[in-house]
């Protein structure tokens, strides 16, 4: 007999524990990716659990299902078109108060629903004992206590969802509001029924009555007559006279007015004497002159810990593709017949791809890792307090720094960290600002040209580059926020949950999550493009120089566009267009195309198999050796040698130096810096905002402002140079 | 008074939110009614958001929000 699927929204205010209780339930099934068009993180789940097979779908946190933000208006179409069987509600019991008000109202979107009361250990011990029982029986509804920290009553919220699903028909106990108004309400439903009753069979009746009243008419999909129009319009008027309140108000507080009546007769508290942790530490983390130093150390530290401990492992992967897996590879491939060409295909294209996805990994791992730990122990959220002030300017608020800071590492991660901003127009915002925050890869090249160019001005030019790039983003930013995005923000309304440790299960899981997601779905992108790169260098078959092949022939199409800028010649333009792929090999194509040589050669040597797999092992056992010292070198204790310096070829050097001037060099750095992110940016920008709109406009408008910069730039400095 | 004059660690009681509907029904929804009490906890540096308590948990509200919401001390106790 085939499994019955039971089909289990879960619902809930942030900062409930949700997050963990879902990682609780469904384990490492899950699966996360975005809510269909929309920039809001979604998760689901299929797995057996007796003799069912449940169907868990994450619906965004929200406070109230009022149809006003995008997370809500997603929680209350999906729970209105696709009619989950069950709904968990998870519920914060050291705040019971307010965490009911989302419960009434799925009440009224008669919603089948089990209470998931979280955080019930650290409620008992903060002295709040809730009576079960008697919330059950005034609501109508099953409750079961848990904590998903401690993966405690995971079991119970399971049996009480399939309980919930083999009962079928709903109990129904309505929560009454005053006499008067419930009249209105029912006169309301009657006249619905009677001139337009569809819109009983597409809505729960007293949820319709109710937003209607509110005036919350958004998820209607059909006109409404006029009579019904009319009668809301006389209900609201007779509330305002009686109450003297406008009807949002009143209802609202109606609500509450249930809501504290249920509380009442379930909470009991007892003191506790205890010390309040969350008061005593934000005396320090939010404190007016040490709240900012002790902000930017923990933004120093994260940023040192991913980019500095994942290195090891970049570099581990890195050596292990290059030196071992594609060498062995092209090796295979010869020895059974296969042409030149194949395995350079092989070995430089496919595995050079895959190569590009796995760089990736170690350092989104590491980073979150960090962020799960600053968004569970409720850090994040005082970050965001302390910078809002700033960020406010441009119409952003105090979350979007931490991603702006990490895209100096690296935009693709910076990219995906803008998963904790919920606000999806904040969210778009911010992520068309991050490609012009000059990440490592750029700062290789900035190395390369200073070093031939500025010799006396390293650091001075260097940082002019990094100013620019901010600079330009919050030009950008401020455009956009008077245009395209000047519709009314919300206001900014921030809760500040009690600080919690999070498990280290939790963020392991968590970060593995969503390094998977990266994994399966930008693997294939990043995979096809540097494909398509490597062809355009190797065709027609049989080309030895890059100048002859299809690469050199676009190269040499587009630098007229680059003229104006100054460095109109086609190595820059080819230089600039292999630096779509990653910006750190702008200088090995620069290298490719001015020697004019054949196309790297792979050194034939053979390769012992055995002796590899040691020297990956030892390689790996380094990596994490290198990775603990420099975990300990963050926190002042330095092991690790000096820095090794970088080392160009002396004909690329001359070569370069012949081709550019000072003034064209700074210009190609500053186009450098602000064009076209590379490819695995552009992807992550797509996966990140749900379509492929947003990483278009992105390109477009860091391609425009590159050309607008660097023209100007060169510009005025052919009046002073 | 407006919230945003009031002083850190006073008890206060709301007395109106002045905000455009969809705001001020998300402000209501948090509990932030008319009668509820309220308290000013911390502010952030350089004229940034303020830390308030309401019910069982606390809330950042900005500057410009707070100006907003009027508010009448508690008295006694």
């Amino acid at each position: 007999m085939a499994d019955k699927i039971i089909k289990v929204a879960v619902a809930g205010n942030p900062n409930t524990g949700k997050t963990t209780l879902i990682n609780a339930i469904a384990g490492t099934n899950l699966h996360v990716g975005n809510w269909p068009g929309v920039t809001l993180e979604k998760k689901e789940a299929r797995f057996k659990y007796r003799d069912y097979e449940i169907h868990l779908i994450d619906l965004p946190g929200t406070y109230s299902l009022s149809n006003d933000t995008a997370e809500e208006k997603i929680a209350v179409e999906f729970l209105i078109k696709e009619k989950p069987d069950v709904v968990i509600d998870v519920v914060d019991s050291t705040n019971l108060e307010r965490n009911l008000y989302l419960t009434v109202q799925l009440l009224e979107l008669e919603a089948p629903l089990v209470v998931a009361l979280n955080m019930w250990d650290e409620a008992k011990s903060k002295g709040i004992d809730i009576d079960v029982e008697k919330l059950e029986k005034l609501l109508c509804i099953r409750a079961v206590p848990t904590s998903a920290v401690k993966e405690e009553g995971i079991k119970e919220l399971l049996d009480a969802v399939i309980e919930i699903y083999e009962r079928k028909e709903k109990p129904k106990c309505v929560l009454h509001f005053e006499d008067q108004v419930e009249e209105h309400i029912k006169g309301l439903i009657d006249k619905i029924k009677e001139v337009q009753p569809i819109l009983l069979d597409l809505y729960p009746a007293r949820y319709l009555a109710l937003s209607l009243i509110e005036g919350n008419t958004s998820f209607i999909d059909l006109s409404l007559s006029e009579d019904i129009q009319k009668y809301v319009q006389n209900v609201r008027k007779e509330i305002e006279k009686l109450y003297h309140k406008d009807p949002v108000t009143f209802i609202v507080e109606e609500r509450y007015s249930i809501i504290i009546s249920i509380y009442e007769q379930v909470v009991k508290k007892h003191v506790v004497k205890s010390v309040d942790i969350t008061f005593l530490l934000d005396k320090v983390f939010l404190h007016k002159l040490f709240g900012l130093p002790i902000f930017f150390l923990l933004m120093w530290i994260l940023f040192e810990f991913t980019f500095e401990l994942s290195s090891p492992y970049v570099d581990w992967l890195d050596e292990t593709l290059s030196s071992f897996i594609a060498p062995l590879t092209a090796q295979l491939l010869s020895s059974l017949g296969a042409s030149e060409w194949l395995q350079s295909f092989v070995s430089e294209g496919i595995i050079g791809g895959v190569g590009f996805v796995l760089v990736f990994v170690p350092v989104l791992f590491f980073l979150y890792v960090f962020m799960a730990f600053l968004e569970g122990s409720g850090y994040m959220a005082r970050a965001a307090f302390l910078m809002d002030r700033f960020m406010s300017v441009l119409g952003l608020s105090g979350k979007s720094f931490i991603p702006m800071i990490i895209g100096f590492g690296c935009n693709v991660p910076a990219v995906y960290a803008t998963r904790t901003l919920e606000n999806p127009k904040e969210k778009i915002l911010t992520v068309l600002m991050i490609p012009f925050m000059s990440c490592g890869a750029r700062l290789t090249v900035y190395a390369f040209f200073v070093t031939i160019f500025f010799t006396q001005h390293k650091t001075a030019v260097i940082m002019s580059l990094y100013l620019l790039g901010i600079a330009v983003a919050v030009i950008i930013a401020f455009i956009l926020q008077k245009t395209y995005f000047k519709s009314q923000s919300l206001p900014f309304i921030l809760e500040l949950p009690p600080y919690r440790l999070p498990t280290m299960r939790f963020i392991l899981r968590n970060a593995w999550i969503k390094t998977r997601a990266f994994l399966y779905e930008a693997g294939t992108f990043i995979l096809a493009t540097s494909v398509v790169i490597w062809f355009l260098l190797h065709f027609p078959v049989g080309v030895k120089k890059t100048e002859d092949s299809v690469f050199g022939h676009i190269s040499k199409a587009i630098a007229p566009v680059f003229e104006p800028l100054g460095f109109g010649n086609w190595q820059a333009a080819g230089a600039l267009m292999s630096g779509f792929v990653a910006k750190e090999v702008v200088i090995a194509t620069m290298g490719n195309i001015y020697a004019g040589e054949v196309i790297q050669e792979t050194e034939e040597e053979k390769i012992d198999i055995k002796e590899k797999l040691v020297q990956m092992g030892t390689g790996f056992l380094q990596a994490n050796v290198e990775a603990g010292k420099k975990l300990l070198s963050i926190f002042g204790i330095d092991l690790a040698g000096g820095e090794e310096e970088e080392e160009f070829e002396k004909t690329l050097l001359d070569t370069v130096k012949n081709a550019f001037t000072p003034l064209t060099a700074f210009s190609f750095l500053v186009f450098l810096l602000l064009y076209t992110p590379c490819m695995a940016t552009v992807f992550a920008i797509k996966q990140e905002l749900g379509s492929w709109k947003w990483a278009g406009i992105s390109v477009v408008i860091s391609f425009t402002s590159a050309w607008i910069v660097s023209f100007t730039v060169y510009h005025i400095g052919k009046i002073f140079f | 008074m407006k919230l945003s004059e009031a002083e850190k660690g006073k008890r206060y009681r709301i007395c109106s939110l002045k905000f455009p509907p969809h705001m001020k029904r998300k402000l209501l929804e948090l509990g932030l009614f008319p009668g509820q009490e309220i308290e000013i906890v911390q502010d952030a540096p350089f004229g940034g958001p303020v830390k308030i308590k309401v019910k069982d948990y606390c809330l950042a509200l900005r500057r410009s929000e707070a100006e907003n919401i009027e508010v009448e001390e508690k008295n006694g106790r």
